[in-house]
């Protein structure tokens, strides 16, 4: 797995993070095993980046947090977006998509 | 933006709640890492293991948090300060030292920078300064000298960079107004003067020049002062005529309260004029008496350098018209009125600059050595810090944080020191600061304090980061906090010397100073003035002044009574005028001025001075006999070099006919007399003519009492016997000959003990700074001593190696100094007498007693190293 893990772009963290927790609720681990799959192992999110993260975008309104039950009966955070957070993600893939076409046209026009 | 100040909020006040909540999630996390390994089929312990490695350390993921965390910057400042300020209270010497010396040294500089600021930067308060000028000329042997009327005129005829070129002469005269007599100063000036320094009068109008017509009502313009003291602070004042000596004048206006004259010293002209009367501005004759200072008002602020140019021209025309000025080197210069009040005083400032930022210099090394070495006794504690989480700007933050509460603190007691010696130099009333009015701490001063302090704490926090940036954490951490005998850094050593090179260079100033100073005090002023009292007294005529001088005479334990136009060493007034001999060529008359004095016979025995040759004045020397005159011995070596002066014939003006009626005289000289010195202790200004009083009455006379011994109660003695003759005579100024002359000597007293002052604040830094410094290094070097008094080394060996560390750096410090003071002494010489800014003995006394101060410092800390016991030394490692 380590052979084709990639580092995290700056500024992608959040967006990530967004599109994880999606319409549902997950818990830190949750977040990061989530990111893992649907990158196919190429991104990797350390508890050190990841928490931050979470706390500083639960600050800007975009997340909200609440304890439950983990699957193996362990108190754990939960995480879910607010409607702010759903604007967020909408906002930041819009901006995404706009980062990749212009890469992959200045990278074409080599 | 809710969410965020609710964040804020329950960072900063439920801190607990929100750590629990934080240390709850993140060990979560963990647990659950842990279950998925030993779902895999690790065991339980493995499985944490491997889990908490994964995740790279608890407390490390919750401080990247809390680092990221909004109101995290309040909560690490706010910690920091905690931290700082009980870190500091833990050490409170350290802090006090800290404190106390940044508070010294920027304390003196903002004293010294409001100084600057007042008497330097803060325009004068006239209407337009930058336009006003002092116009003077130079002929003869006079530079700056004064003006003619004629010459004024002259001026003003020609001028085209001038749009107003104005006179003012001050002379004491009695004040007007009814009740007892009283003596004041009156400025006569010509009528376009006033506008010049003032925009308009609180009262009425100034002079006018209809107001110098012929017939025209003699007018007044008052101060505000006397407006209030005398006529009440009445507004109907105007218009109105008051009495003023035997006649009477008509008040035309008052002046605003705050309005000064700010003149340089030698023009004569005090800052508090009771009142003012006009001059009209005329051609007048030629060889009239030149007693007007002059000043313009240029057409815009960038003539100067035309109106100068303008001036040469001028003056050569003035010469060619045959006046008293037909000389050769006759020249008229303009000055900016700024810059020339303030030229006697530049130098002395910019002096005291230089020394109080070097003391402050002093002051920042030596926070920064303590810094250093805090920083370093630190180390340990640092490294578990950065072992615990926190981050290396973190670190930076803190130690910057105790360094600025050290500054800051440092600036608040700078600031009260600063105001505090203020007020002391005030109250010293330092004679060339005199006429500069108000000072105080204002705004400006308190932006420069706080800058400098600022500046103080980057460079000061610099030092302590400069050993964090080399940091190594398991090499630090497997130290452990134990002390090596590394060596003093080369940067201490460089910081000790810096202070000592500092230390030295105002050591010798001082030395210059004071040497100064004890010269002074050494002067003969060509007179005694022990037991001589002395008192202004307004007299209508000679016969009431000989009628006082008699009854005076008759006090008992009175030697002798006299009486002087202008006492020696009181420069409120002067009287000098050109002088030439018999028979010298119409080009060499008007060229060369002497200091005019009318004095009673018994004048010079009272004051202690000493007649060379020749003989007093009797009462016999008056209009009706032959018109006689004493002389200096400079003047009499300079108008007749190898010849007897007595019977000779010199040219003055006198006034036989009455006060101020001048007119040249031709008179016999009778005696000679040593020079007594009558402008400052230290030089001889002008030679002197000496004049009986009935050819040159005035109404303001000061006299002379010379009694056998202390006479406590002559001063009530000498007012009771002069209201017993009941001629309504004003005495004001009562007092001892001594303190005229040791005002004279207050500029130089005030540079010394300011001198000293500072000195003595630098030393006590630097030798701080050497105990300090070496302490810390004997701490450091406990093993090395230890192993060495245990193979054997003897208590002077173990001393020698203490003190060689320390003079290390001063020997380096006073070489540097040394350096420094044949550079910059030289700077010095106009505040020196007597001495040369280069006295090897100076010198020699500074080096010897650095070195034995900083002796001294080092006795504590190599007594302390042997004391060190070495087995406890070496069970300590």
């Amino acid at each position: 797995m380590p052979g084709n893990r990639l580092p995290i772009l700056q500024g992608t963290l959040d967006l990530l993070i967004l599109k994880a927790i999606g319409d549902s609720e997950f818990h830190g681990l949750g977040i990061s095993r989530r990111i893992e799959q649907t990158t196919c192992g190429a991104f990797h999110v350390t508890p050190g980046s990841l928490f931050p993260a979470l706390h500083r975008m639960e600050v800007a309104g975009w997340l909200l947090s609440q304890w439950g039950e983990s699957e193996n009966n362990r108190r754990a955070k939960y995480y879910r977006l607010t409607d702010h957070g759903k604007r967020q993600l909408k906002t930041e893939t819009g901006q995404w998509k706009k980062v990749v076409l212009a890469m992959a046209n200045a990278l074409k026009s080599i | 933006m809710k969410s965020r100040l609710r964040s804020i909020w329950c960072n900063l006040f439920y801190k607990h709640e929100v750590e629990k909540d934080l240390d709850a999630e993140v060990r979560a996390f963990v647990n659950m890492v842990a279950d998925e390994k030993m779902a895999a089929g690790d065991s339980q312990e493995e499985a944490q293991r491997r889990a908490l490695a994964e995740c790279g350390g608890i407390e490390q993921v919750k401080q990247s948090v809390r680092d990221d965390r909004s109101g995290v910057i309040f909560e690490n400042l706010w910690q920091d300060l905690h931290f700082g300020t009980r870190q500091l209270g833990r050490n409170p010497v350290f802090a006090i030292a800290g404190v106390l010396m940044l508070g010294i040294g920027i304390g003196a500089n903002t004293a010294i920078f409001t100084f600057f600021n007042s008497v330097l930067l803060r325009p004068l308060p006239y209407p337009e300064p930058n336009l006003l000028t002092n116009i003077l000329s130079e002929l003869g042997n006079s530079s700056r000298a004064p003006a003619s009327m004629f010459e004024l005129y002259q001026i003003r005829q020609r001028s085209r960079e001038f749009d107003q070129i104005a006179g003012i002469w001050v002379t004491n005269r009695a004040l007007p107004g009814k009740g007892d007599a009283e003596q004041g100063k009156l400025g006569v000036v010509t009528s376009n003067f006033l506008p010049l320094f003032c925009t308009r009068p609180m009262l009425g109008r100034f002079f006018d020049p209809e107001d110098d017509l012929e017939n025209a009502p003699s007018t007044t313009v008052l101060s505000h002062e006397l407006w209030v003291r005398k006529f009440g602070a009445d507004p109907r004042i105007i218009g109105t005529s008051v009495i003023l000596g035997r006649g009477s004048s008509v008040v035309i206006g008052v002046l605003p309260q705050d309005f000064r004259l700010i003149f340089p010293e030698d023009a004569s002209v005090p800052p508090n004029v009771d009142y003012f009367q006009s001059i009209p501005i005329g051609p007048w004759e030629p060889n009239g008496p030149a007693f007007l200072h002059l000043v313009g008002r240029l057409r815009n602020a960038q003539g100067l350098a035309a109106a100068q140019a303008e001036l040469r021209s001028i003056a050569a025309q003035i010469n060619n018209i045959g006046a008293r000025t037909r000389v050769p080197n006759y020249h008229l210069y303009a000055f900016s009125l700024q810059d020339d009040d303030v030229r006697e005083v530049r130098g002395t400032l910019y002096l005291l600059f230089g020394a109080v930022a070097f003391v402050l210099l002093i002051g920042c090394a030596n926070v920064a050595s303590l810094l250093m070495v805090r920083s370093r006794q630190r180390l340990h504690e640092t490294t578990i810090r950065a072992a615990l989480g926190a981050s290396t700007f973190r670190l930076i933050q803190q130690i910057l944080i105790e360094t600025l509460v050290i500054v800051f603190l440092g600036g608040a007691v700078a600031l009260m020191l600063g105001w505090a010696a203020l007020k002391a130099i005030i109250a010293v009333e330092p004679p060339s600061f005199a006429n500069l009015g108000h000072v105080s701490l204002d705004l400006r001063v308190l932006g420069f304090t706080f800058a400098i302090a600022l500046w103080i704490s980057v460079i000061v926090a610099l030092a302590p980061i400069s050993t964090l940036r080399r940091l190594r954490l398991a090499e630090d951490l497997k130290r452990s906090g134990r002390s090596t005998a590394r060596r003093r850094s080369k940067t201490t050593t460089v910081l000790v010397a810096t202070e000592v090179a500092f230390a030295f260079v105002l050591l010798i100033g001082t030395g210059l100073l004071v040497r100064t100073f004890a010269n002074i005090l050494r002067v003969d002023p060509g007179f005694r003035p022990e037991n001589v009292l002395t008192l202004r007294v307004n007299v209508p005529n000679y016969d009431v002044l000989r009628e006082m001088q008699l009854a005076l005479t008759a006090i008992p334990g009175v030697q002798s009574v006299s009486s002087v136009s202008h006492l020696p060493l009181d420069d409120s007034g002067n009287w000098y005028d050109y002088y030439w001999k018999d028979g010298a060529p119409v080009g060499q008359q008007n060229t060369v001025m002497a200091d005019m004095r009318s004095v009673l016979p018994g004048y010079f025995g009272t004051i202690g001075a000493q007649l060379i040759q020749g003989r007093d004045f009797t009462d016999s020397d008056d209009a009706a006999h032959q018109h006689v005159a004493l002389i200096d011995e400079g003047l009499a070596r300079q108008l007749w070099p190898g010849e007897l002066a007595l019977g000779k014939r010199i040219n003055v003006s006198d006034s036989p006919q009455g006060p101020y009626q001048f007119e040249r005289d031709w008179l016999v000289i009778v005696g000679v007399i040593r020079h007594v010195r009558c402008h400052t202790l230290i030089a001889t200004v002008r030679p002197q003519i000496y004049l009986p009083y009935p050819l040159a009455p005035r109404p303001s006379m000061s006299l002379v009492i010379r009694t056998d011994g202390a006479l406590p109660g002559l001063a009530s003695a000498v007012r009771k016997s002069i209201v017993g003759l009941n001629r309504n005579i004003p005495t004001t100024h009562v007092e001892p000959l001594l303190s005229v002359v040791e005002r004279a000597r207050a500029q130089s007293r005030f540079m010394s003990v300011l001198a000293a002052l500072l000195s003595i604040v630098a030393l006590q830094l630097a030798l701080g700074g050497i105990y300090g410094v070496l302490s810390y290094s004997v701490v450091l070097r406990t093993a090395e001593i230890g192993i060495r008094m245990a193979v054997g080394a003897r208590h002077t060996q173990i001393m020698r190696l203490v003190f060689a560390d320390g003079f290390v750096p001063v020997t380096f410090g006073i070489m540097a100094g040394t350096t420094l003071s044949v550079v910059s002494m030289p700077l010095l010489d106009h505040l020196l007498f007597e001495i040369k800014p280069g006295s090897p003995e100076v010198y020699l006394l500074s080096i010897v007693s650095i070195l034995a101060l900083s002796g001294i410092a080092m006795l504590v800390p190599a007594l302390r190293a042997i004391e060190i016991d070495p087995l406890t030394a070496l069970a300590c490692e």
